[in-house]
């Protein structure tokens, strides 16, 4: 499941599990919303709160403004009273101070007023205070308007309102001035008119021009003095404020009136709401979490089931997942389940197709060299043994050639399921071609004779092939480890050379492997390699072996036989080192060479003498053997039918027809054939009726009893009249005595050949021995 | 301090051609608003002049709850009487220093006269009417008038000379509400415009 991967568009939270995903989401959405209606509930009290507050200061602004107005009338009246007293005019008229003080003293008393002051028309102030507030009023009650009679001043930081009442006499001679400093203990008795609790503050214009709380210092804005209420920072925090300037002598005021209110303190009636809505976004929040992750589970359930399948699919393991439901869900277990099953299925089969032949059904090789193994390893651990058997069924090849390739499939199944009937215990597999092999494990040392033994006697019988009653047998090798091979592959090589034994053995037999076979074996290696080394260095050399022309008395011919002289193990005879050659193919280039080399040496002879030379099946296979001959015979320049191809039956095993069609290819060329051992193996006669050979080699073991026996001489005497009839000559093999010698002649053999005469010659030695016969003859 | 900043300013000063010791005197008065202002009281004070000339009988009656008239000049030593017209009782008073009175409570057809020995402006008062105001100008010079509507006031035959010109109005915010200059009055005499300032 490589291959594709979601590209991320946006770096952005990468969440390993739904679950996780969902719930986050869900909550953040939740959480969104909860902001979004804390912004809007927030927005709304503060709104409301600021309306309650504008609405509580305006009216106690206005209360404000009343009491503010009816103090002043208070005062004036107060003033009045006294500014009109006559007696108080006449000693003010009259700078009458003693009067006007004690005047003023019981002013004070009577209008509840702390300061009190008489200033006269050029300035001069009466009345006892501070003398920056005396001078302060003085500068006043010259330059206030006539229609003014309150202001408020600023004496450093203490602020007071000063009323002031003209003395009229009946023109103005002076004025009273009353002077109430505005402290806290009067901006409390203003604050206890308000419906909420209110703070009074009286603001001071310093030299800048900017309003100040004297009691702190604090800066104030000057937004303030907007009708509105507004928010400002204060010494105990947040607030809501609203200020109106209070009027100065002359107009410009120099203090101001504020009228605040702690933001805290007006948000303090929505502090269940806000903590309402919090806890209801918490508890909102949590439950969001929690159900979009129940919710979350719900859905993700059978996902996170289909994820483990198909992570346990990708390892290997069969799974299932549990079908819930019918929707989206559902469907995708029931097809991923089709698609499991689908792809174990697939997988068997691959595995089966893999480890199993599909014309029998049996294990092939790997999975035999597997179990194999697995059998040794069992049986090592158990102490017993793990055997081998290696079939082979005999002339397989000509049941292919003969019946057709779907007989010889139909052969192997039915083989196979033979073998699985009798080899139920073990394991049976097909090596390939006609090769079966079985694997025993067990204690019964007898075993696996017993197996190899049954099956060559059921194997005996005709078997039913695709129609046909095909005859066939089967050789078997059998090696038992450990003691004959350590691991799998020494058995199965073992078992190998057994049945390599069986066949040479004649077939149809089984053999156990036995150390002398491996050493036969690995002595035909050497030899293979040996062979070729021979080949390239030329170790070979021909020796040659007159056949005796009894009817002109003289060598007729010379049979051309193989010597190999080996450097170091000196002369090796061809029985060891033919059928090696024969099984490497190697056959092939050391037939050329003696087709060459005899050729070569035949040109050097008389005329009428020809040399024969021995072809093996394996070259007469092989299709460039006839030009193999035609280069030989230009090269060295020898007539062709001076050149004589000696082969056996055997070269028909093979098949007869293209046997035949080189051997007119060779009769055309002009050379000769020969039949070489006639006499022994099958010595079809049809044969003979199926090619016109120009010789027929009587075989030795004939020759050997003629002079004793008389079917010998008989068989002889048949043969050399047949071949006369068929117009072919004869040549009698190994006649060693001079009463073969006389048998044969009166029979009217054509040539003899053997000891007799001579055995092979080198080739130096051919033409001496040509001498010597031609002498004896005469 | 701001009637201390008040003064006249001599806009214009002419001297007409006089005839050898005397001339006339004439003397325009504006507000602070520029415009002409009637009623007030000019003095030319010279010390050629004469003693002015006591004449009479001088009488400031309380009619309508009011001093009528509201301004009377009277030559220093002139005797006043204060008749009272109403049908109610005044109680006239009078704080200035330059002469301080009390007519107690008197009734209707009754009168009291009071001497005025001294130059200067008394401040008259009813201490049962506070809106009773009413003023009497004691001068000591000959040359002493209310302006007309238009705000002048001539004198003949004024000493050439050294003058003090005063000039009173209760809205002239000084003591006693008066406000001088000093003045030359040439051989032709003199023709001024006294304009008030804030």
């Amino acid at each position: 499941m490589t291959g594709v991967r979601r590209q991320p568009a946006l770096p952005r939270w990468r969440f390993t599990r739904l679950r996780t995903a969902l719930a986050v989401r869900y909550a953040s959405l939740f959480a969104i919303a909860m902001i979004a209606v804390a912004i809007v509930a927030q927005t709304m009290i503060w709104s409301h709160a600021r309306n309650s507050v504008r609405a509580a200061m305006t009216t106690s602004g206005q209360v404000y403004d009343r009491l503010w107005s009816l103090k002043a009338r208070a005062l004036s009246d107060s003033a009045g009273v006294l500014a009109r007293d006559f007696g108080f005019r006449a000693a003010v008229a009259s700078a009458d101070r003693p009067t006007i003080e004690s005047a003023l003293t019981s002013l004070r008393q009577r209008a509840g007023v702390p300061l009190a002051f008489v200033v006269e028309n050029d300035g001069s102030v009466i009345g006892s205070g501070p003398s920056s507030l005396r001078r302060i009023v003085g500068d006043i009650a010259l330059d206030m308007p006539s229609s003014q009679h309150d202001a408020v001043i600023a004496q450093g930081a203490q602020p007071w309102r000063l009323v002031v009442t003209p003395i009229m006499a009946p023109v103005q001679i002076g004025s009273v001035i009353f002077a109430l400093p505005l402290d806290r203990q009067q901006m409390q008795a203003l604050e206890g008119y308000s419906a909420i609790p209110l703070t009074a503050t009286v603001l001071i214009r310093d030299e800048g021009g900017r309003w100040r709380d004297p009691a702190s210092g604090t800066r104030i804005p000057e937004s303030v003095m907007r009708r509105e209420p507004v928010a400002i920072e204060m010494p105990g925090g947040r607030a809501f404020a609203l200020a109106r300037p209070l009027p100065g002598p002359g107009g410009a005021p120099q203090t101001a009136l504020m009228l605040s209110y702690p933001l805290s303190a007006a948000l303090a009636s929505y502090r269940g709401l806000q903590v309402g809505i919090a806890i209801a976004g918490i508890l909102g929040l949590l439950l969001v979490i929690y159900g979009s992750r129940r919710i979350a589970a719900q859905i993700t359930r059978p996902i996170v089931a289909l994820d483990a399948a198909a992570h346990a699919l990708e390892k290997g393991a069969r799974t299932e997942v549990e079908v819930v439901g019918g929707d989206e869900i559902g469907r995708l277990a029931d097809s991923f389940n089709r698609m499991s099953a689908g792809i174990v299925e697939r997988e068997d089969r691959i595995r089966h197709l893999a480890f199993h032949d599909t014309l029998t059904g049996l294990p092939n090789r790997t999975f035999f060299r597997e179990q194999l193994d697995l059998a040794m390893l069992r049986a090592a651990r158990g102490g017993q043994k793990a055997s081998v058997l290696c079939l082979d069924l005999d002339g397989f090849k000509g049941v292919n050639d003969t019946l057709g390739h779907p007989v010889g499939d139909s052969l192997l199944r039915r083989v196979g399921e033979l073998l699985a009937e009798q080899a139920t215990d073990g394991v049976v597999s097909r090596l390939g071609g006609d090769e079966f092999a079985i694997i025993l494990v067990g204690d019964d040392p007898e075993r696996p004779r017993m197996l190899a033994q049954a099956i060559i006697d059921r194997m005996k019988a005709p078997m039913l092939a695709d129609g046909h009653q095909v005859a066939t047998g089967t050789s078997i090798g059998i090696a038992i480890g450990p003691a004959d091979g350590e691991d799998a592959d020494m058995l199965l090589k073992n078992a190998d050379l057994a049945l390599y034994r069986a066949k040479q053995d004649g077939r149809g037999v089984f053999r156990f492997f036995e150390p002398a076979l491996d050493a036969a074996a690995r002595r035909r290696r050497q030899i293979e390699m040996d062979l070729r080394d021979a080949l390239a260095n030329g170790h070979f050399r021909l020796v040659f072996q007159p056949i005796y022309d009894l009817k002109n008395e003289r060598v007729g011919c010379f049979e051309s036989l193989l010597r190999w002289e080996h450097p170091e193990r000196g002369l090796i005879s061809p029985v060891e080192f033919i059928p090696v050659a024969e099984e490497t193919g190697l056959i092939i280039g050391i037939g050329e060479w003696v087709v060459h080399e005899a050729c070569r040496q035949a040109v050097a002879w008389p005329d009428h003498i020809r040399i024969a030379v021995n072809v093996s099946p394996i070259q007469f296979r092989n299709t460039g053997f006839a030009s193999i001959v035609f280069q030989a015979l230009a090269r060295s320049g020898l007539a062709p039918e001076r050149l004589e191809i000696e082969i056996t039956e055997s070269v028909f095993l093979e098949g007869e027809g293209p046997t035949l069609a080189l051997l007119h290819r060779l009769r055309e060329l002009g050379v000769r054939i020969a039949l070489d051992d006639f006499g022994t193996g099958y010595s079809s006669l049809s044969y003979l009726r199926s090619f016109p050979f120009d010789k027929i080699k009587v075989d030795k073991s004939f020759v050997d009893a003629i002079a004793q026996d008389g079917s010998a001489q008989a068989i002889v005497k048949a043969i050399v009249d047949l071949a006369g009839a068929l117009h072919m000559e004869t040549t009698a093999e190994g006649v060693e005595q001079e009463d073969q010698l006389a048998i044969l002649r009166g029979q009217g053999c054509s040539s003899i050949q053997g000891y007799l005469f001579s055995k092979p010659l080198a080739a130096e030695q051919t033409l001496e021995i040509i001498g010597r016969l031609a002498r004896r003859a005469a | 301090m701001l009637g201390a900043m008040r003064h006249f300013i001599l806009a214009c000063l002419l001297s007409l051609p006089g005839i050898a010791h005397a001339g006339t005197v004439s003397i325009e008065v504006r507000g602070v608003d520029g415009k002409p202002l009637a009623g007030a009281v000019v003095q030319v004070e010279s010390a050629r002049a004469s003693a002015p000339r006591i004449g009479g009988p001088y009488s400031v009656a309380q009619k309508d709850i009011a001093f009528q008239p509201r301004v009377t000049i009277v030559p220093a030593g002139a005797s006043v009487s204060f008749p009272n017209r109403d049908r109610v009782r005044h109680h006239v008073y009078s704080f200035s220093p330059a002469k301080k009175f009390e007519l107690k409570l008197y009734g209707h057809q009754e009168s009291h006269s009071v001497t005025f020995d001294r130059p200067g402006v008394i401040a008259l008062g009813c201490n049962i009417h506070d809106s009773m105001t009413g003023f009497i100008i004691v001068t000591g010079t000959p040359f002493a008038a209310q302006t007309s509507a238009a705000g002048r006031v001539v004198f003949d035959d004024v000493p050439a000379g050294a003058v003090t010109l005063k000039v009173w109005h209760p809205s002239i915010r000084a003591r006693a509400n008066i406000l001088a200059q000093a003045a030359t009055v040439g051989p032709q005499g003199l023709s001024t415009t006294l304009a008030l300032r804030k």
